[in-house]
């Protein structure tokens, strides 16, 4: 009873929270980019309408694809539930805190892109295999960019556990270590673009296959299997997000409403932010992706910099 | 903790001493295991040879070298350490060249042994300046004895130069790339696996008999792992033959054994006792990882070779439906070397970044640098691992044979789709290789304990002094969520299989976008896959691309051939040695024939004695 009561009972509401609400950021998003082009924009409730419709279709496969293809939609979901309950969200705190969590979500990232990059693969299409490239490409610098940018919270918060390093001991940083704070928020905003496949790196709404990423290694998914990635990947951004929520508002005003008001209102202006940016700017040529990701590894650099300098 | 043999044989200097340490444990572990797999893989894999070449001289050199790795290992005298490890140049020598009808394979043979050789140079400088020092051939005199900081400085940089050639550190790595796809299958498996650890073995008894090493050494040791694993997996990702990719993925590996070992040395000279048995312990526990997934990579590699004829993995596409075993077990290789969660390579790896963080939050700012500088390469390590290995399998096992553009098949088995066909013995010892790999990913606390044992041996504190729960305990969570993702993705499966109810699923072309006449030679190939990559990376790796440019409205057929060359072996030994052929040749006197002349060279050096002796 115990057990339930204080392990599994957590479990299963972050999973709820995760699985319930983060389809509709991706939503705000569509709406937002909708209000900047001057149209209505689809209801901020699209993608569970339809995530309920894949989940009622069969499924068609190539006959080129072996199991892997049919398997990488299950691996892919289960890596992000997994990975969300090490990631605190507002007032609800991580299910899972060890020193060293950091280095597993990572790695289980990594475990649901390799199985991406080999379903994509599988189906023996030129146009996967473009996606799958620039996926595998793309994400060697945006990891590094991720794990500059966690080194630097590590030593600000002299841990190794993502929940310390991102909820307890950023408060304390945000007096006196602000400069640092705001290259690591910028830096971490851009890798969140990235790995999401948000406009200047990714479009997630072009019809044409040549240019994308992510949607391009998805093309052969249908029914079941692609409601099991669209949903996946909705849950990718929420949780990337509550990370960066985390570090940008600290606060907490002990009153267990507003506490989830004041995260769910990040949450809400992250994902306006996303589609303001998504209006505003072009995609980027591929070879200039690059760049900005290294941009965003040497914006946390001069982070660690400064760190070691103050320390 | 140490069990002593001394055996009745005498030579001046040296003795058949022999000793089993916590040190010299680990690598044992790794040598059974490994002998045992690969020889028996190698019965399979050397059938088709039967009464065709004499396989009982490979077999008799297979055996020496066994047991000379027994040998080094254990051995306790210099003496007896020389003499084992040139016994182990020269059985490795004769294992390489198998196929020796081959002059690539006599090539790569005479490389290994010319890299060897040199190197065994600098080591009986190293272990004659030591001996001289500690006044005795043996190694547990010589870990009694104090040394100065610059005779230490110097055995230490000896011990890089020549043991690493054996490790394959960069830029000393280049007979590895030879000799590797030169030599039979089980052979660079047991190469890769275990001879190449000979190299981190010599280093690591080094470390253990120089108790205090001056500071700079554990930097040194840390910036050649983070050199040599980055630019390993670059090479790798620019091969397109698949064990010399395998044998550029070594190099990656010792750079993060290196990486570990360098750790520990800075919590070493630092007295940080527990950062240097995380440092030590991640390092031998990647010595005894990388020895089983990386051979369950060759064996995997061989019985492709086997099947296909061709390690060219442009050509190759599509195994997974005519090797469905081998593809597995190969896929479980791929998923431990690339560090992942629920296989081995993530332990240690996971062992040596806690170090790493460690060293970021404990360590003076210097040592941070290192350390983050460490933490980062080991992040564009395993992010590159997984690009490399995500090429491998995918245009080596998935997608569609690429056959139909290069011809058929050799292996009239093989065409017509029978399945596997792959002997028992060759299929049977990687099923136990990947079943240790995943043991140890998912029963860390074995292996660990008997790498963190030899961590302790090697910083010479007692094992129960270190705090080693700080870094279990993570590793109990570690594995205990790795067990809940596994579930997950069951449910998820069960889930998936509920929604789609029990019918069987339609299966169509694939997508090309309205494209009817599709062939397998549209599949992205291993070049065009790691091309982004390569291309950014193309002035480090001398990345040379000819032709590929249509021209015209009706264009001819064209081709293109890129290929990626390794910098140190085009800019440093090529004109290295063109120059030392013609200084050589300049001094060889073709044209200089006298008898006198020489008489005089005689007369000459005869005084120099003269009166190098009377001053």
């Amino acid at each position: 009873m115990d057990f339930i009561l204080n392990k599994a009972l957590p479990v299963l509401f972050h999973w709820g929270g995760v699985c319930l609400f983060a389809p509709f950021f991706l939503g705000v998003i569509a709406r937002v980019k909708a209000f900047f082009s001057g149209k209505t924009g689809p209801s901020v409730f699209q993608l569970y309408f339809d995530l309920a419709k894949l989940f009622r279709k069969k499924c068609v496969y190539s006959g080129t694809a072996t199991w892997i293809f049919r398997a990488a939609p299950a691996v892919i979901l289960g890596v992000m539930l997994t990975l969300s309950l090490m990631v605190p969200f507002g007032r609800f705190k991580a299910p899972v805190q060890f020193s060293g969590d950091v280095l597993l979500a990572v790695y289980l990232l990594a475990v649901g892109r390799f199985f991406m990059i080999l379903a994509a693969l599988d189906t023996g299409s030129s146009f996967e295999g473009m996606g799958a490239s620039r996926e595998a490409f793309f994400s060697c610098l945006s990891e590094l960019a991720l794990f500059m940018n966690f080194i630097v919270l590590a030593l600000l918060a002299k841990s190794i556990s993502l929940s310390q390093m991102i909820g307890a001991n950023i408060p304390m940083s945000w007096g006196g270590m602000e400069p640092v704070l705001l290259l690591v928020v910028v830096s971490f905003f851009i890798v969140l673009l990235a790995e999401n496949c948000r406009i200047p790196i990714d479009d997630p709404e072009t019809h044409l296959e040549l240019t994308m990423i992510h949607e391009v290694m998805i093309l052969d998914h249908s029914g079941v299997d692609l409601a099991f990635m669209l949903h996946a990947a909705a849950m990718k951004f929420f949780i990337f997000s509550g990370i960066l929520v985390s570090i940008i508002i600290p606060v907490r005003t002990g009153n267990a409403v507003m506490d989830m008001a004041i995260f769910f209102g990040g949450m809400l202006g992250l994902a306006v932010l996303v589609g303001v940016v998504e209006s505003t700017t072009a995609r980027f040529r591929l070879n200039r992706v690059r760049l900005l990701l290294l941009i965003s590894f040497a914006l946390a650099f001069f982070g660690l910099i400064v760190t070691l300098w103050r320390a | 903790m140490e069990t002593f043999f001394r055996g009745p044989w005498q030579v001046p200097f040296g003795e058949l001493s022999l000793k089993v340490d916590p040190l010299s444990l680990v690598f044992l572990v790794a040598i059974t295991i490994l002998v045992l797999c690969a020889g028996a893989y190698g019965i399979g894999y050397m059938r088709p040879y039967r009464g065709k070449k004499p396989l009982g001289i490979h077999a008799f050199f297979y055996g020496v070298l066994a047991l000379d790795l027994v040998l080094i290992v254990t051995a306790n005298n210099a003496i007896l350490f020389l003499g084992a490890w040139e016994l182990m140049t020269l059985s490795t020598f004769f294992c390489i060249i198998f196929d020796d009808e081959k002059s690539s394979v006599r090539k790569a043979g005479f490389i290994y042994l010319i890299a060897s050789h040199c190197a065994t140079f600098f080591l009986f400088l190293m272990f004659f300046l030591m001996a001289r020092a500690a006044g005795s051939m043996d190694f547990d005199i010589m870990a009694r004895t104090g040394f100065s900081p610059v005779l230490a400085g110097i055995v230490f940089l000896l011990a890089l130069a020549g043991f690493g050639v054996k490790a394959g550190f960069l830029p000393v790595h280049i007979w590895l790339p030879y000799a590797h796809p030169a030599s039979p299958s089980h052979i660079s498996a047991l190469m890769s696996g275990i001879t190449i650890k000979m190299g981190i073995y010599g280093i690591c008894r080094v470390l253990w008999i120089m108790k205090v090493l001056p500071n700079w050494c554990g930097y040194v040791l840390l910036m050649i792992g983070v050199s040599s694993g980055i630019m390993g997996v670059l090479y790798a990702l620019g091969q397109h033959e698949l064990k010399k990719l395998l044998a550029y993925h070594s190099i990656e590996n010792i750079g993060i054994i290196a990486l570990g070992l360098g750790v520990g040395l800075l919590g070493r000279s630092h007295q940080v006792p527990f950062l240097a048995v995380l440092g030590f312990g991640g390092g031998l526990l990647h010595v005894l990882n990388h020895s089983l997934f990386k051979s369950l990579l060759f064996f995997g590699a061989g019985s492709v070779i086997q099947k296909t004829h061709t390690g060219e993995m442009d050509r190759l596409g599509g195994l997974a439906r005519t090797l469905p075993v081998t593809s597995i077990l190969f896929l479980v290789g791929a998923l431990s070397i690339c560090g992942l969660p629920l296989f081995n390579g993530f332990i240690s790896e996971f062992i040596i970044y806690f170090g790493l963080f460690q060293g970021l939050l404990g360590l003076p700012v210097q040592g941070g640098i290192f350390c983050s500088l460490g933490i980062l390469a080991l992040a564009l390590m395993g992010a590159l691992a997984l690009a490399c290995f995500c090429k491998v399998y995918g245009t080596v096992f998935l997608g569609k044979p690429r056959v139909d553009i290069n011809g058929p098949l050799k292996d009239p088995a093989a065409r017509q789709g029978i399945r596997e066909g792959t002997s028992r013995w060759m299929l049977v010892p990687m099923m136990i290789l990947a079943g240790l790999c995943v043991w140890i990913g998912l029963v860390p606390r074995t292996a660990a304990g008997l790498a963190f044992r030899g961590g302790a041996y090697l910083t010479h504190v007692d094992l129960a002094a270190v705090p080693l729960g700080q870094v279990f305990t993570p590793l109990t969570m570690v594995v205990r969520i790795v067990l809940l993702f596994l579930a997950l993705v069951l449910g998820l499966i069960v889930v998936r299989r509920f929604l789609l109810g029990g019918t069987s699923m339609p299966v169509r072309e694939t997508w090309s976008c309205g494209f009817s006449q599709v062939s397998s030679r549209f599949q992205y190939t291993s070049a065009s896959f790691a091309r982004s990559i390569v291309d950014l990376m193309k002035n480090v790796l001398f990345f040379r691309r000819y032709g590929g440019q249509v021209a015209g409205v009706f264009p001819e057929k064209t081709s293109l051939v890129s290929s990626v060359h390794d910098v140190s072996e085009e800019m440093v030994y090529r004109p290295g040695l063109a120059l030392l052929n013609y200084i050589s040749e300049k001094l060889g006197h073709s044209r200089i024939r006298y008898t006198q002349l020489y008489l005089v060279y005689i007369l000459l050096f005869l005084i120099f004695l003269l009166v190098w002796k009377l001053k």
